[in-house]
């Protein structure tokens, strides 16, 4: 514990340089605001077509799709669902030696990046986005006091996790000399179960079933059932659980994995 | 010159060969990934029973030209792609190119080529032919051959893009990331029905970017929808002009850039 609160200093610092770094990037979040709106829009004539003339399907009127394509571009970013890739290069060009010899844990040394990165990505990117669906679209908002209470807990729980996934993940650059591959292999899976492309209640029940048995859909399909008020009560307290369990289970993970390839490392001296 | 394409182009593969698991992943990751973006769709399309009046079908004829033509592309124009050929202009590389006694195009071609694209290519064409196979389309050689020539006309809008996105590199160094709503987003919007779209997406993306021209209006012909009876009878037609005729516009814009060009060196 007392490591922790010396370090509480350094991990606000890492949250805070991290957020500063991505408003540095003006000129690409203006062009990637520009492409969420149109993949917005599209995505939006879809559904609607889609829905055609049926007034709700497994649970989801059109309105709730909608605004259900809405949330997959807010918080794309914030859980960077097309890839990431910071750690992975770092680990590949040898840099990983200093970040290792810090006096800080290396989990969290990266956790706390992804916070601020993700954080000013929520802001940057999504919430425009969320305000030209509020001026296009009957948007749909959460019913009920419980359900916006329950919101951040679940978009907070939705990073940790994804986070994890893409701790483990980017660990096997300590392994293969290119694990490019092995990412854009791991971040398409999460894009398909995450409930991204569509929501999960529209798929067949088996695959539902067999996806649930996976962390990606905590990413954003439950925080979006959430949002829509289809989890109520004790499912919606459920799946806050499952959420924190997902990150409890891959944050075990990471660990045991970071110490089996933290020895599997060799840097090339000079 | 060709014969030196091929040489260069098979340095190319045999490098990206190194990193076997690597490659192994990524190949067989592409083409079960968007497999199961197909096999989702269909799931969801079966449970609302269509599209704007399409059956699944129809919509994987769409689908599949649309995603096939454009890893063909990808793959074939890997050196114009605007984050590629970004690079090429930042670090100088391009210089290089600009001293060999060899066609500028040419050498740009040669200086990538992507064979990881060919797992969404087989997607692609899979989904394609499984569309064919559940339209009664009455095939003659002049609609064969037409199939074959709307491929390719994609094949050459989508190259004319990337070399727009590339071309505006010589001004801005950087890549412009809103290019991808034109390429990866008009991939996306290409594999439904046109008629979905509001009325300024369609008129946008049938007059000023042509995209509409390319597979949906063909689809019509080819599927013999009813959506042909209002359209002009020669609308299905002008996928070619609008494939060569913007990948023609992009050389011409690529020339006046060449031309333009002042490196970034010191």
């Amino acid at each position: 514990m007392g490591r922790w609160a010396l370090n509480d200093g350094m991990y606000l610092a890492l949250i805070r340089l991290a957020f500063q770094r991505q408003l540095a990037y003006r000129t690409a979040n203006l062009a990637g605001f520009a492409t969420n709106a149109f993949f917005g829009a599209m995505r939006a004539y879809v559904i609607i077509a889609l829905f055609g003339t049926h007034s709700a399907v497994a649970g989801y009127t059109v309105q709730a799709a909608v605004t259900y394509t809405g949330l997959t571009q807010l918080l794309l970013s914030y859980v960077a669902i097309f890839g990431w890739w910071d750690m992975m290069r770092t680990i590949r060009s040898g840099e990983v030696a200093s970040d290792l010899s810090r006096p800080i844990d290396y989990f969290w040394y990266w956790g706390a990046q992804d916070c601020g990165r993700g954080v000013a990505q929520l802001f940057l990117r999504g919430a425009p986005i969320m305000m030209l669906y509020v001026l296009f679209y009957p948007v749909v908002w959460p019913p009920t006091l419980w359900h916006w209470l329950a919101l951040p807990f679940s978009l907070a729980l939705a990073l940790l996790v994804s986070f994890a996934w893409r701790f483990i993940v980017s660990l096997a650059a300590f392994w293969v000399q290119d694990a490019v591959g092995i990412g854009r292999f791991a971040w398409t899976v999460a894009i398909f179960m995450s409930g991204f492309i569509m929501p999960l209640a529209f798929l067949p029940p088996w695959l539902i079933t067999l996806m649930r048995l996976t962390p990606f859909p905590t990413f954003m399909n439950t925080p979006f059932e959430i949002y829509l008020g289809i989890l109520n009560g004790p499912a919606l307290l459920g799946a806050l659980v499952e959420q924190g369990l997902w990150f409890v289970l891959l944050y075990s993970l990471a660990q045991v994995l970071l110490k089996l390839s933290v020895q599997k490392l060799i840097v090339q001296g000079g | 010159m060709l014969a030196l394409y091929w040489r260069l182009i098979l340095v190319r593969i045999q490098a990206q060969l190194q990193y076997k698991i690597s490659f192994g992943f990524e190949l067989v990751g592409t083409a079960l990934a968007t497999l199961i973006e197909f096999l989702t769709f269909a799931a969801v399309f079966e449970r609302f029973g269509g599209i704007g009046g399409w059956g699944l079908g129809e919509v994987a004829f769409l689908y599949g030209l649309a995603e096939s033509a454009f890893a063909t592309m990808d793959m074939l124009f890997s050196g114009y792609d605007p984050a590629f050929f970004s690079e090429l202009i930042r670090r100088g590389t391009f210089d290089q190119l600009l001293l060999r006694p060899l066609s500028l195009p040419l050498q740009v071609f040669a200086s990538e080529f992507l064979i990881r694209r060919l797992g969404r290519m087989a997607q692609g064409l899979g989904v394609l032919i499984f569309g064919l196979t559940l339209n009664p389309i009455l095939w003659t050689p002049a609609k064969a051959i037409y199939l074959g020539l709307v491929y390719f006309s994609t094949v050459a809008f989508f190259g004319g893009l990337f070399v727009v996105g590339a071309t505006i590199c010589f001004w801005t160094v950087e890549s412009i990331e809103a290019i991808n709503i034109l390429t990866y987003g008009g991939t996306g919007m290409i594999s439904y029905p046109m008629h979905i779209y509001g009325d300024w997406m369609q008129r946008f993306f049938t007059f000023v970017i042509p995209s509409a021209l390319l597979t949906y209006y063909p689809a019509l012909y080819f599927l013999d929808k009813p959506e042909l009876q209002t359209t002009l009878w020669f609308m299905p037609f002008l996928s070619p002009l609008a494939g060569f005729g913007v990948l023609a516009i992009a050389f011409g814009l690529w020339s006046v850039g060449v031309r333009k060009y002042t490196s970034t060196g010191s």
